[in-house]
C-alpha cells in the first residue's frame, strides 16, 4: 500500500503536467511558459487536423463551397473568431519555440557553468534566458493584437 | 516514429528551425497590405488560393509535411507521458496513421485541385 502510495507520489498523473503550481516554487516564469507551450502544443495539433481537412475544400468539395467559407471571414464571426484563437495559440507556440531552440538546442543566454556557491542560485536563472521569455510575453501580445486588427478592422 | 528518444527531440528541433521560415511565409502572405487588397478575406480569394497551390504547391507540401511531424511527434510525446507509456504501441501506431491520413488530404489538396470557375 505504501509503495502504490509513493508511486502514486511520483507519478502525479496528467492533470499534474499542465498544472503551473504543481511544484512549490515561488517566481517560476518558466514553468507557466512550459505548461503554456504544452497547451498550445496540444491545441495546434488538433486544429491544424482541421485546418488541412478545411484547406483542401476547393479539390475536395469544390470552389462553391470554399467561396462560401470565405464569405464568412469578414468582421466578428466564427471563421475570424476561429482565426484569432489560432493565430493566438500559434503565434504563442512559435515565440516560445524560438525562445526554446535558443536556450536548449543552441545554448544561448544559459550562461556557463560554475561552482556551486551559497545562495546557490544556478547560473540559467541570473542568466538573459528570462528576458527572453519576458520578451516573447510581450511579443506574444503585440502580434496577436495586431492579428485581430488584421482580422476585424481591416 | 523509429529511432531513439533523443533521435525523436533531434527531429523536433530540426522541424522547429523548419516551420519558423515556413510558419513566417505561410502567415505573411495573409497580411491584406503586403498581397494588395484592402481585407483579409480578400487574401483568400479563390483565385489568389489557386495561384498560391499551384504556384507554391512544392513549398505547401513541405510545409504541411513538416507542421504534422511536429504536431504529431510533440503529440506523441505528451500522450505516452500522460500515460507512463502504457499504450506506447497504440499510441505510436495512431500517430502514424494520423500522419498518413493528413498528409494524404494535403498531398490531394495540391494535385487535385482544379482552376476555380472565373480562372477556368
Amino acid at each position: 500500500m505504501a509503495e502504490k502510495l509513493k508511486e502514486k507520489e511520483n507519478r502525479p498523473g496528467w492533470i499534474a503536467s499542465i498544472n503551473p503550481w504543481v511544484l512549490k516554487i515561488k517566481n517560476n516564469p518558466e514553468r507557466v511558459a512550459f505548461v503554456l507551450h504544452r497547451i498550445t502544443g496540444l491545441l495546434m495539433a488538433l486544429i491544424i487536423m482541421a485546418h488541412i481537412y478545411v484547406t483542401g475544400t476547393p479539390a475536395r468539395v469544390g470552389w462553391d463551397a470554399w467561396a462560401e467559407e470565405i464569405a464568412k471571414a469578414h468582421g466578428i464571426t466564427a471563421v475570424t473568431l476561429y482565426f484569432f484563437f489560432f493565430a493566438g495559440i500559434a503565434w504563442y507556440h512559435g515565440l516560445n519555440g524560438i525562445r526554446l531552440l535558443l536556450v536548449e538546442f543552441f545554448g544561448v543566454c544559459i550562461g556557463k557553468p560554475e561552482k556551486p556557491k551559497p545562495p546557490y542560485l544556478a547560473p540559467s536563472l541570473k542568466a538573459c534566458q528570462r528576458k527572453l521569455l519576458y520578451l516573447v510575453f510581450i511579443l506574444w501580445a503585440i502580434l496577436w493584437a495586431a492579428t485581430g486588427y488584421i482580422l476585424f478592422a481591416s | 516514429m523509429m529511432g531513439s528518444g533523443s533521435k525523436k527531440l533531434l527531429l523536433q528541433y530540426i522541424t522547429a528551425i523548419l516551420l519558423i521560415f515556413l510558419l513566417t511565409w505561410h502567415l505573411v502572405i495573409r497580411v491584406p497590405a503586403l498581397r494588395g487588397v484592402s481585407t483579409f478575406a480578400e487574401t483568400l480569394a479563390s483565385d489568389k488560393v489557386y495561384h498560391e497551390i499551384t504556384a507554391y504547391g512544392a513549398l505547401l507540401l513541405l510545409f504541411a509535411y513538416t507542421v504534422l511531424l511536429h504536431a504529431f511527434n510533440g503529440l506523441r510525446n505528451i500522450l505516452l507521458e500522460w500515460t507512463d507509456g502504457k499504450y506506447n504501441a497504440l499510441i505510436t501506431g495512431t500517430i502514424i496513421v494520423l500522419f498518413f491520413i493528413f498528409a494524404g488530404l494535403a498531398t490531394y489538396t495540391v494535385v487535385g485541385i482544379t482552376p476555380p470557375p472565373a480562372s477556368g
